[in-house]
């Protein structure tokens, strides 16, 4: 899995490299995730534009990520593909989610 | 060399030759003189394929630009049949091509003989929609069907000793030319998972969907050819496979096994197509098989309905959604779950989007046939569908409590879920709840759903309630399977009658005219030299086809009684050896359908038929005057080579459960005489053809409810009739089967000790009586020509033309686009 990783100010941008984010890499991308809130980031950006599919491991795993933040942080999610917008809305989770159409935005909300 | 071939203008004799020696040699890499006929019939369809391609993109362009509603018909079974002969009779190439066939020595008869008959349905509902596809594009109406591509259709049936054998219907295995597989239009499915409440970023409650599994839906389009060819719709079925992505990940991870192992689980979604009646229905799979058909169907239909530029809220007006019996019911719930979910429409706009859309036939009076499924396998399944369902109900029975307070009762009966014995979802009730109409398929059908089956809701919805009488497409079933009475029937009238059947009022008068009956007598008796050629290649069976075609093809069902036909058969034969009477005409009877698997009831019916077959035409005492055959693998393809011989056609039903029949339109329009029940569409062939041309006998529907509540019908028929205790000991002395008398008894105990539920023996005597004056009538046989004229003139409202009118008018509210 590769994961592309920039600071912007106090902003962690983190972009997923990988077109499908799904039960082979789920645990793996959470696990970093986790670890880089446990370092002390508080204002991640996920750019997920580079992903195609997302199965349900792969939302779990965003999820996770989000409660694991949980009101101590904010987690904005941007680059969403139409695919991967369409299980969000399945899910309803774009209801929970804040999501971005650019980098810049959700880095600037 | 080139493929090139256009349908406008028709394409002559060269260029049509050209366009299959191009693909014979290079599509399908054969020399044009090694070509065998289904090589031959591979490379016309790919010819023909090409011009069909551009004329159905044509049509879409169309539609789209004409901004028109469109209708989306959701069956789980298409029974298409084979496909090109209709598709050269629609487009006028048949004759070209039988010229083309003939210059390369073949017969195009032959060549279209190698073509799969997709068996992607188990009977009359199956048909039904394929009939509908047809009449849509022949009238321009923007229609499409959703289905399921079955890997394997209904079992292909064979007999050994005279009993079923089921065998694997692997239809497309030499692979299809008319499948258009739409990859870039694959829908990801989500099923299982679980609901989590929570709320969303406003503190509202927001259930999310989670821990799903996902299948892949990729669809397939088989164009739909309406007559003339300008019309070219699609019938888009689905195939279900595993996120290939997904396992190659697994499989890059070293783990092959599961990798094939899921996908292996995927695609049995898409594997086999469901006998009716089993007992096995009742299964995970099948509930899965109808939601994926209907969430692939709505992404479709949500897809290109923003794809054409269209704001969400008006998705009832440009589009219009049939639910062909409760199969896709669920579409209701998916429709509800979209717009709610994923488009955040507040819930009573979306339900009246949903209602605005949904239309719902019902097909069936069998309580055994109406779905229920535990609540408990739905919320494994779809979690998140079971509390809109409950939503829906809650809404739903509040409405009802506020006109009929206090009345649990009658709550009870009309809540989509039902509590006791075990919590079911009735999807009967969620499909009339979510449509604006609610059809049945006959006068009397409809008459029946509004007051025996439904009676709370035909009472809180009247209007909603409507008859849409069945009707068949007269391209397939009179101008491709019997060409030579339509030709006959053109040479008189022209052939505008194909596209209004209306025309053939116009051939009654000629059922006075001798030379006109005698040549419809030749095209008769040459349709039933070409089935007796079948039936003797299939069967063995020899038959003469100068006697009396007597002709029973349908599912083998108790209600339909094949079995009181079968006593029949046998009550002739113990007069003719027993009596020393004579049959004023000899009589083949032919028989033709398949039992579901698990029904050992019906099978041992087949077992009998074939039994009684084997004595009656191996004795020289009888088998002069009497044969029986039975020819197995009924299909549509086998229909269209019975269709055109019958003389007398049976209907023979229990009064009140036949919805409608569409085998006995087919065969009225082929100039069969009816012998039937008042039951279903036989009713209006009577009202239509005139008495004096249909032998009606049996109960009438009221009174086989009456006659039951005596709780002694069957041995009172019993002991009052010496011909029903003769045939009934005939079928347990060893006549039919000497090497087990025993064989038969559970037929004998179905009619004498458990109460005979479809009244065999309540009709026997008259159904004997009208049969021996059909026989009788057949002697006569410039009048009985004259009756058949007759039933051809006056099948008009029967063809699906009218049908299909009658719902774009009154339900869909759609209008052609030329």
């Amino acid at each position: 899995m590769l994961l592309e990783e920039i600071s912007e100010g106090d902003c962690l941008v983190v972009g997923l490299q990988e077109t499908r984010l799904d039960a082979v890499i789920a645990t793996s991308f959470r696990d970093a995730l986790v670890e880089r809130i446990d370092q002390g980031h508080r204002n991640i950006v996920l750019d997920l534009s580079q992903v195609g599919f997302m199965d349900s491991s792969g939302l779990g795993a965003v999820v996770y990520v989000m409660k694991h933040l949980g009101h101590k942080g904010r987690l904005h999610i941007c680059g969403l593909t139409p695919a991967v917008m369409a299980v969000l809305k399945l899910t309803r989770m774009d209801r929970v989610l804040k999501t971005f159409e650019s980098r810049q935005a959700a880095i600037a909300a | 060399m080139t493929s090139k071939l256009k349908l406008n203008g028709h394409p002559d004799r060269r260029s049509l030759q050209n366009a299959v020696d191009y693909h014979l040699e290079v599509t399908l890499a054969k020399g044009v003189d090694n070509a065998n006929p289904a090589d031959y019939q591979m490379a016309l369809a790919l010819a023909i394929r090409e011009p069909v391609i551009r004329a159905m993109n044509a049509t879409e362009a169309r539609v789209r630009e004409a901004g028109a509603k469109q209708i989306h018909y959701l069956s789980m079974e298409f029974l298409i049949g084979r496909l090109l002969a209709n598709t050269l009779r629609n487009l006028g190439l048949y004759d070209v091509c039988a010229e083309v066939a003939a210059d390369m020595g073949m017969s195009l008869a032959d060549v279209l003989e190698t073509e799969c008959d997709p068996a992607l349905g188990n009977g009359g509902l199956g048909r039904l929609a394929a009939c509908f596809l047809d009449s849509l594009a022949s009238l321009s109406y923007p229609g499409y069907g959703y289905g399921i591509n079955y890997q394997y259709g209904l079992f292909r049936q064979t007999f050994m000793n005279g009993f079923q054998r089921e065998q694997p219907d692997n239809w497309a295995v030499h692979g299809t030319p008319w499948h258009i597989e739409r990859r870039d239009q694959s829908s990801m499915i989500p099923i299982y998972g679980r609901v989590e409440a929570e709320l969303d970023i406003d503190g509202q409650y927001n259930p999310h969907w989670l821990d799903w599994n996902s299948l892949i839906g990729v669809p397939a389009d088989i164009p739909v050819v309406g007559y003339g060819g300008r019309c070219v719709n699609f019938l888009r079925l689905y195939t279900a496979r595993a996120p290939a992505e997904f396992d190659m990940g697994i499989f890059n991870a070293g783990d092959y096994l599961r990798a094939m192992e899921r996908q292996v689980a995927v695609e049995t979604v898409s594997k086999v197509l469901y006998p009716s009646d089993s007992a096995e229905a009742g299964r995970e799979l099948r509930f899965i098989q109808e939601y994926f058909f209907v969430a692939c169907a709505m992404r479709d239909i949500f897809r290109r309905h923003a794809g054409a530029g269209h704001r969400l809220d008006d998705f009832g007006r440009y589009n219009a959604i049939q639910l062909n019996d409760t199969h896709p019911a669920l579409a209701v719930v998916e429709l509800m779950r979209i717009l709610v979910d994923e488009h955040s429409v507040g819930w009573d706009a979306a339900w009246e989007i949903t209602r605005d859309t949904t239309a719902y036939t019902n097909h069936t009076l069998l309580p055994e046939a109406l779905e229920r499924w535990p609540a408990s396998l739905f919320e494994r399944v779809l979690p998140r569908h079971l509390e809109i369902v409950y939503e829906i109900n809650r809404r739903f029975l509040g409405e009802v409590a506020s006109r009929h307070p206090g009345d649990d009762a009658r709550l009870q009966r009309m809540s989509i879920v039902q509590e006791h014995p075990c919590k079911e979802i009735r999807m009967a009730h969620l499909a009339i709840v979510g449509s604006h109409s609610v059809n049945g398929v006959a006068q009397m059908h409809s008459e029946l759903v509004k007051k025996q089956l439904v009676p709370d809701f035909y009472e809180l919805w009247p209007d909603r309630f409507n008859n849409k009488t069945n009707g068949v497409t007269p391209r397939r079933w009179l101008l491709n399977c019997n060409h030579r009475l339509a030709t006959l029937i053109s040479e008189a009238l022209g052939s505008g009658w194909i596209a209004d059947l209306s025309q053939l009022a116009r051939l009654e008068p000629l059922a006075a005219d001798g030379e006109f009956r005698r040549a419809f007598r030749e095209v008769k008796l040459r349709n039933k030299a070409d089935l007796a050629r079948r039936m003797r290649a299939a069967t063995g069976v020899l038959t003469d086809p100068a006697t009396l075609f007597d002709v029973q093809i349908k599912r083998i069902h108790e209600y339909k009684r094949q079995l009181l036909n079968a006593l029949h058969i046998v009550h002739l034969y113990c007069r003719l050896t027993e009596d020393g009477w004579a049959l004023p005409a000899p009589q083949t009877f032919i028989f033709s359908g398949k039992a579901a698997p698990g029904y050992a009831l019906a099978k041992l019916v087949i077992k009998l038929v074939n039994s009684i077959a084997r004595v009656v035409n191996a004795d020289p005492r009888v088998n002069r005057s009497l044969r029986v055959v039975f020819y197995p693998d009924y299909k549509v393809s086998v229909a269209e080579i019975i269709v055109p011989a019958a003389d007398l056609s049976e209907q023979i039903s229990t009064a009140g459960y036949e919805a409608s029949g569409t085998g006995n339109m087919k065969l009225a329009m082929n100039g069969a005489l009816t012998i039937g029940t008042l039951d279903g569409a036989n009713v209006e062939i009577a009202r239509d053809v005139g008495a004096e041309n249909i032998y009606i006998f049996g109960l009438t529907a009221q009174q086989v409810i009456e006659r039951r509540l005596t709780g002694n019908a069957a041995r009172e028929a019993y002991e009052s009739n010496p011909d029903i205790r003769r045939v009934l000991a005939r079928l347990t002395d060893g006549t039919f089967c000497p090497e087990d008398h025993t064989l038969f008894v559970p037929v004998v105990q179905a009619l004498l000790d458990h109460g005979d539920y479809y009244m065999h023996l309540s009709d026997f005597a008259d159904y004997a009586a009208k049969h021996e004056r059909a026989s009788r009538d057949f002697c006569d046989v410039e009048k009985w020509t004259a009756r058949s004229i007759i039933n051809v003139a006056r099948s008009a409202h029967f063809s699906s033309d009218r049908t299909i009118q009658e719902y774009a008018a009154e339900i869909w509210g759609l209008r052609q686009v030329v």
